[in-house]
C-alpha cells in the first residue's frame, strides 16, 4: 500500500515534467511542419528596367505587319514554288492555280486565229479574181463589146471583196487581243509577291482549294529581319504613355531573355482586348491601347512571329508617391 | 494521533528560522501526498481542465488556421484581390489585364496572376472528389509548392501536366486503405473531364474543405475550368527591395483601387483599420480568420468547451481541496495552537495548491502531446497550437489553485484552536 502510494506520488511527479517536455517537442514538430515562408519565385522573375514603368503584354509581329496574301479567284493550287523561311522578291512568283479551263479558252481562241486567217486568204483570192475579171473587161477599147451595166458590177463585186478582206482582218486581230486577254487572265492566276519580305507560314500545298475569304491566309508575307511588338496597355494606365517612351521586352517563358525596344507610333484608335495571355474565351470588358515598337532581330536566341512578349515601358507614375 | 508526530519535530526545531521554510514545504507536501486518494481527486480535476483547455483551444487555433491553408501553401508577400474580398477562399475575380497594371506600380517588383478554385476530379472508378486547383504562372513559378517531395516542378511546363499533395495521392487512389494504390508520378486522373497527369508531389498545407491542394499552370488551371467571363481570383506581388510589404501594399491600394493585402501571420497590421462597416485588416490570414469567427459557429462551438473546461476544473478543485483543508483542519488547527501564525499556514496551503496545480498542468500537456502527435501525423484533426495557449493555461490553471487555496485560507482562518482540544 505504502508501495503503491509512493508509486503513483512520484509516478505523477515524472508524468508532469515528461508532459512539459512532450509539449516542448510537439511545438518544435509542429514548427517544423509549417510551410516555408514567401520567399522569390522559382525562377526569378524578370527585374524592372526602370522604377517608374508601365507593364503591357505584347505579341512579336513581322516589321510593317503581316502580308496574308489573297487569291483574285478561288480554286484549285496547282503549284507552290516557295516555301517557310524563303526570301522573296517583289513580283517572285509564290503559288500558281489551276488554269486549264483558260488554256482550254486558248487553244479554241488560237484555233479561230487560224480560220481567221485562213479566212483572209480566201478573201484576197477572191478579191484577187475580181480585180483580174475587173482589169479584163477595162482593158476591152471597144465599148460596145462590153456593156456599162457588166462594168459597174465589176467594180462594185471589187469594192465588196475588198470591204470583206479588210472585215476578216479585223477578225484576226480581235482573235489576237482574245488570245492577250486570256494570256493576262491565265497570269492573274500566278500569285506573286506584293513585295520584298520573307514566307512566315505557307497555309497552301499543291492540289488544295484556296478560297477567296479563308480562314488562314494562304501565304503569310513579312519583313522578319525587322521585328515589331504590338504592346496592349490597359486603358486605365492610357494616360501615361506619351510618343517616344523607351521600352524593354522580356520574352514570356523566359525572362531571361530581354531586348531593347524603339518606339515607332501608338495606334490612335483604343481597341477592346483580344485575349493573349491564355484566357479560353475572348473577353471585351475592357480597352487597351495599343503602343508600335520595333527590334532588330537578335540571332541568339532566335525570335519568332507570333510570340508574345511582356514589355515595360518607362513612364512616370500617375500619382506622385510621398 | 500519529500523524501529528511529525509536527512536534518541527516544533523542537522552532529556533532554527534558516530551516523553518524547508521543513515547512516539507511537511505541506507531507500532507499533501498523505492522503493519496484525495491527493489523485485534486490532480485528475486540474489534469481534465487543463487538457480540455489546451487540447480545444489548439484544435480551433488549427481549424482556423485550416482557413488559410492557401495562403500558407501559395506563399507571396502580397496578395491582390478584388476590392470587397474579405477572406481568400472566396474572391471575385478580377480583369486579365489587372496583372500588368499592378506590375506597373513602382513598388512592386514582380506580380504574377493566380488562379484559385474548388473544382472536381474524376478517378478512374468513375467517383468525384473535389479538389483545390491552383494555377501559377508558368515562366516563373511563382507561387509553387515550397517543398517537393518527388518529381521536378519544371515538368510543369509540360502539356497536361500538376504536382499534387500528400493528401491527394490517398484522396485521389482507387481504394485510400491500401497503400498499393496510392497515385505516383505519372498516374493521370481528369479534371472537369480535361487529362490531368501527374508530375510531382508535394508537402502542403491541409484546405478547410478537406480537398487536396493541385498546381497547375495559370492557363492550364483556366482549362480545366469552366470559362467564365473573369477568370484571376488574385495577384500575388512582392515589394521592391527596401520597401516591406505593408508600404508596396498601401502604394497597389492607392493606385489602383483594389484590395491588397500582406501575406505574413494572424496578428495586428499597421493596416488595420475600424470602419463603420466593420474592421478593414491589412493581413490577409487575420481578415480571413476573423471572416469565419464572425460568419461561422465555429468559435462559439470551442469557446464554450474551454469555458467548460475552465469551469469544471474549478469546481472539482476547489470542493476536493477544500475537503482536504477540513480533513487535515485538525493537525492544522494543532499548529495555530502551537503559535504558527495564519500567513505561515497560508503559504502551506498555498505551496500545496500550487503543486496540485503544476503536477496536474504537466499531466494535462502530457494528454494533449499525446493527442497532438496522433493529429499531427495523421493530418487530422487540426491542431495547431501557438506558445500563447499553454502559458495561458498555466495561468488559468494557477488561478483555479488560487481560488482553491484562498477558500481553504478562510476557513483556516476562521478556525479557533481551541477546537483542536475539545473533541
Amino acid at each position: 500500500m505504502n508501495f503503491l502510494s509512493k508509486l503513483l506520488r512520484y509516478g505523477s511527479i515524472a508524468a508532469a515534467i515528461f508532459g512539459l517536455v512532450a509539449i516542448i517537442l510537439v511545438s518544435r514538430t509542429q514548427a517544423e511542419r509549417q510551410m516555408p515562408p514567401a520567399g522569390d519565385p522559382p525562377v526569378s522573375p524578370p527585374a524592372k528596367p526602370y522604377p517608374q514603368a508601365v507593364a503591357a503584354t505584347g505579341i512579336l509581329e513581322a516589321l510593317s505587319e503581316n502580308v496574308a496574301i489573297g487569291v483574285p479567284l478561288s480554286g484549285l493550287v496547282s503549284e507552290v514554288t516557295v516555301k517557310v523561311n524563303d526570301v522573296v522578291k517583289k513580283d517572285q512568283v509564290l503559288f500558281k492555280l489551276d488554269h486549264r479551263d483558260l488554256q482550254a479558252d486558248f487553244l479554241s481562241t488560237q484555233a479561230q486565229q487560224e480560220i481567221h486567217r485562213a479566212q483572209i486568204t480566201v478573201n484576197q483570192a477572191q478579191l484577187a479574181k475580181l480585180q483580174s475579171q475587173l482589169a479584163r473587161l477595162t482593158a476591152v477599147t471597144d465599148t460596145r463589146a462590153v456593156s456599162q451595166d457588166d462594168l459597174e458590177n465589176r467594180q462594185q463585186d471589187v469594192l465588196v471583196a475588198q470591204a470583206q478582206l479588210t472585215a476578216a482582218r479585223a477578225q484576226l486581230t480581235a482573235s489576237e487581243i482574245s488570245l492577250q486577254r486570256i494570256t493576262l487572265l491565265i497570269e492573274r492566276l500566278t500569285i506573286r509577291a506584293p513585295r520584298d519580305g520573307s514566307i512566315i507560314q505557307v497555309n497552301v500545298r499543291a492540289g488544295e482549294f484556296a478560297a477567296t475569304s479563308p480562314k488562314n491566309p494562304a501565304i503569310l508575307l513579312g519583313d522578319t529581319e525587322k521585328l515589331q511588338v504590338r504592346a496592349d496597355i490597359d486603358e486605365q494606365n492610357a494616360a501615361r504613355i506619351r510618343q517616344g517612351q523607351p521600352a524593354y521586352g522580356y520574352l514570356k517563358g523566359d525572362p531571361k531573355i530581354t531586348f531593347p525596344l524603339t518606339f515607332i507610333r501608338i495606334e490612335p484608335y483604343v481597341i477592346p482586348k483580344t485575349s493573349l495571355t491564355g484566357a479560353s474565351t475572348e473577353r471585351v470588358d475592357t480597352r487597351v491601347l495599343q503602343v508600335i515598337y520595333s527590334l532588330t532581330r537578335p540571332t541568339d536566341p532566335p525570335l519568332y512571329v507570333g510570340q508574345q512578349v511582356d514589355v515595360f515601358i518607362e513612364a512616370p507614375d500617375r500619382i506622385k508617391t510621398p | 494521533m500519529s500523524r501529528v508526530a511529525p509536527l512536534l519535530d518541527l516544533v523542537t526545531l522552532w529556533p532554527l528560522p534558516s530551516t523553518f521554510l524547508s521543513y515547512m514545504i516539507g511537511l505541506a507536501l507531507k500532507m499533501l501526498f498523505g492522503d493519496t486518494a484525495k491527493y489523485l481527486m485534486l490532480v485528475a480535476g486540474l489534469f481534465f481542465a487543463t487538457f480540455l483547455i489546451v487540447q480545444q483551444a489548439s484544435v480551433f487555433c488549427g481549424l482556423m488556421r485550416w482557413t488559410t491553408a492557401t495562403l500558407k501553401n501559395v506563399a507571396a508577400p502580397i496578395y491582390v484581390v478584388e476590392e470587397r474580398v474579405d477572406q481568400v477562399n472566396e474572391t471575385n475575380p478580377m480583369r486579365d489585364t489587372d496583372v500588368a497594371r499592378i506590375r506597373s506600380i513602382s513598388a512592386v517588383r514582380w506580380a504574377m496572376p493566380l488562379y484559385s478554385g474548388i473544382q472536381r476530379v474524376r478517378l478512374g472508378d468513375g467517383s468525384f472528389k473535389t479538389v483545390q486547383l491552383i494555377g501559377i504562372d508558368a515562366a516563373s513559378l511563382a507561387g509553387a509548392p515550397g517543398r517537393m517531395i518527388e518529381g521536378n516542378l519544371e515538368d510543369l511546363r509540360l502539356p497536361n501536366t500538376v504536382v499534387i499533395d500528400e493528401l491527394a495521392t490517398e484522396r485521389l487512389s482507387s481504394n485510400p486503405k491500401d497503400p498499393s494504390t496510392k497515385i505516383k508520378i505519372g498516374d493521370q486522373f481528369e479534371i472537369n473531364d480535361v487529362e490531368a497527369r501527374v508530375v510531382g508531389i508535394c508537402q502542403a498545407m491541409r484546405s478547410f474543405t478537406g480537398g487536396p491542394y493541385i498546381w497547375t499552370t495559370y492557363e492550364r488551371a483556366l482549362s480545366y475550368t469552366p470559362s467564365s467571363r473573369k477568370m484571376l481570383s488574385a495577384v500575388i506581388a512582392a515589394p521592391i527591395a527596401g520597401m516591406t510589404p505593408d508600404q508596396a501594399a498601401a502604394q497597389i491600394e492607392r493606385e489602383t483601387g483594389l484590395r491588397a493585402y500582406v501575406n505574413q501571420d494572424f496578428g495586428a497590421n499597421p493596416r488595420d483599420i475600424a470602419t463603420p462597416k466593420g474592421n478593414k485588416y491589412g493581413d490577409f490570414n487575420t481578415s480571413t480568420v476573423w471572416w469565419y469567427v464572425k460568419n461561422t459557429g465555429i468559435p462559439i462551438s470551442f469557446g464554450t468547451t474551454v469555458v467548460i473546461g475552465f469551469i469544471v476544473g474549478i469546481a472539482i478543485a476547489c470542493q476536493t481541496f477544500y475537503a482536504f483543508v477540513l480533513d487535515n483542519l485538525k493537525h492544522l488547527g494543532a499548529l495555530k495552537a502551537m503559535g504558527m501564525s495564519n500567513f505561515r499556514l497560508s503559504i502551506m496551503l498555498i505551496v500545496q495548491a500550487v503543486t496540485v496545480g503544476l503536477i496536474g498542468f504537466g499531466l494535462g500537456l502530457l494528454a494533449t502531446a499525446g493527442f497532438a502527435n496522433g493529429a499531427i501525423a495523421n493530418g487530422q484533426p487540426p491542431f495547431y497550437m501557438p506558445w500563447q495557449i499553454p502559458v495561458a493555461a498555466f495561468f488559468a490553471i494557477q488561478l483555479i489553485c488560487m481560488l482553491a487555496a484562498l477558500m481553504g485560507i478562510i476557513r483556516l482562518s476562521l478556525y479557533e484552536p481551541a477546537m483542536v482540544f475539545r473533541a
